[in-house]
């Protein structure tokens, strides 16, 4: 599941922030596995016992091409009008179960933000001394030359650097974007790219359509919201694992960091891709809110798309911590 | 004279030694067992209506449900009693409750391969209690045909499990 499915918003002074999932879901069995059956059989023929062994067959476990873009530093990046090589951290992850190379590609011209942050020339590094931050023993990235060759449920942190506008006063924000796509393919969940998988077997295009993308978001002075997201899975097995019907409890808290306050700050999220919201489930720091509109500060609605919709008013760093619940099951 | 005595018993061990042999080979291939591995496929006809048809799986990704057909059957002249099909569940592959079925035969369930009993019997051991099995323990699968199968018939057992 990609964190493009995952991706919510906080919304505070018009402008909107998004987030992407913290966790990306556990992946199956490797790629090129071989699942082998064998049955037997026992039985008399008058006073004699016999056993007999089926034949053995062998399904093989195709490439599952998934990836997941996490953003590692908080929803907002402070920053100061013409302030240079500012970076945003992500994680990119291969959900998918074999080994996979993957593209990078980072976009700071993005609506629905106050100003367009400046791409940083090289853009994008890896995070090869693993400080967290842009230092000079960081790796620059470069398309086709060092695509980040991930093994099944392994990452790697990217920073993604930008260069802020002298012309930005405070309060104004800019929104980055990372994306990765698997080299193999990406595209519609399903479809197959015959023999190109791991140990010749097939890659099929899962549910994060080999493509996932994480959004970062740096903020000129001010008041700063933060949201965080986590997520646990309720299989129907009692366990933890993301199977169709599973059930996955989502928890955001949302908090104002800095001086002066978030007026009219609305948390929306958007219903990841191949779940159902699981109707009453919605919560504000436990209390629970109508899926209806209007009649209460949340709601459920399907349009443009499935989302949940909180009104959170004005916050600031007194109102402390805001929690938001609610619950989808994989389809 | 002596010499010659033993020759003739010697001949009779064989000849005995060859009818037992024989005979323990025909029943022993009496019953041919088959295993094949489908995934339900939607299909859509001419009109537009959908519907589910099996195919053969070749290669599968997690998550995908895998219906295990074992199919028993009994090529020689004499009935065979007493059949029961163990299928132990693939190794990687989580049983799908409530899955395991097969015409006249009463299915049982195990965890370790050792003690079978019907779905919602089993225990295991957790921090040294005794809890109920979850479905997703059952490792091994056990039919037990209530009739005879009759030569020419065909018994068949099947269930369904995802990949992990």
């Amino acid at each position: 599941m990609s964190s493009s499915r995952l991706l919510g918003a906080v919304c505070a002074l018009t402008a909107c922030i998004g987030f992407g999932s913290n966790k990306a879901l556990a992946v199956g069995v490797p790629a090129g596995t071989d699942i082998t059956n064998t049955a037997e059989v026992t039985y008399a023929v008058g006073a004699t016992t016999a056993t007999t062994i089926s034949n053995a067959v062998v399904v093989k476990v195709a490439e599952i091409l998934d990836v997941a873009v996490t953003r590692q530093s908080p929803a907002n990046t402070a920053v100061s009008a013409s302030s240079t090589q500012q970076e945003i951290v992500f994680t990119v992850t291969n959900t998918g179960n074999g080994p996979e190379a993957f593209r990078l590609v980072m976009d700071s011209a993005i609506g629905a933000d106050d100003f367009d942050p400046t791409p940083a020339s090289p853009s994008i590094y890896f995070d090869t001394d693993a400080s967290g931050d842009l230092s000079p023993g960081d790796t620059p990235y470069t398309p086709g030359t060092n695509d980040p060759l991930l093994n099944r449920d392994t990452s790697v942190t990217v920073l993604v650097v930008n260069d802020i506008p002298a012309t930005v006063v405070d309060g104004n924000v800019g929104i980055t974007r990372l994306t990765a796509d698997a080299r193999t393919g990406s595209g519609t969940s399903g479809t197959i790219f015959a023999g190109q998988g791991a140990s010749g077997t097939d890659a099929v295009v899962g549910l994060s359509g080999a493509l996932a993308f994480g959004t970062g978001q740096y903020q000129v002075g001010g008041v700063t919201v933060t949201a965080v997201k986590s997520q646990t899975v309720v299989d129907q097995f009692g366990g933890s694992r993301p199977l169709p019907t599973a059930r996955i409890n989502y928890t955001v808290t949302v908090q104002a960091v800095g001086t002066g306050n978030a007026a009219n700050t609305v948390f929306s999220d958007d219903i990841p891709a191949n779940t159902t919201y699981v109707p009453g489930t919605l919560r504000l720091n436990s209390t629970l809110l109508s899926d209806t509109a209007a009649d209460d500060a949340g709601e459920f609605s399907s349009t443009p798309g499935p989302h949940v919709r909180v009104a959170l008013g004005t916050l600031n760093q007194a109102s402390g911590t805001q929690t938001i619940q609610f619950a989808v099951t994989i389809n | 004279m002596i010499k010659g005595n033993l020759k003739v018993l010697g001949v009779v061990a064989l000849m005995a030694c060859a009818f037992g042999s024989q005979a323990f080979a025909q029943a022993q291939g009496c019953i041919v067992l088959k295993s094949t591995a489908e995934t339900e496929k939607e299909v859509v006809n001419d009109k537009g209506e959908k519907s589910k048809v099996l195919v053969p799986a070749g290669k599968i990704v997690p998550g995908t449900e895998v219906i295990w057909t074992v199919t028993a059957n009994n090529i020689c002249k004499q009935p065979s009693d007493k059949v029961t099909i163990n299928n132990p569940v693939p190794e990687h592959m989580t049983l799908v409750p409530n899955s395991a079925f097969g015409p006249g035969s009463d299915v049982t369930y195990s965890v370790d391969g050792q003690k079978f009993a019907p779905a919602g019997q089993l225990t295991v051991l957790e921090n040294g209690a005794a809890r109920p099995a979850r479905a997703d323990e059952y490792k091994h699968i056990r039919w037990v045909f209530k009739s005879a199968l009759q030569p020419g018939a065909s018994a068949f057992a099947r269930f369904r499990a995802v990949l992990n």
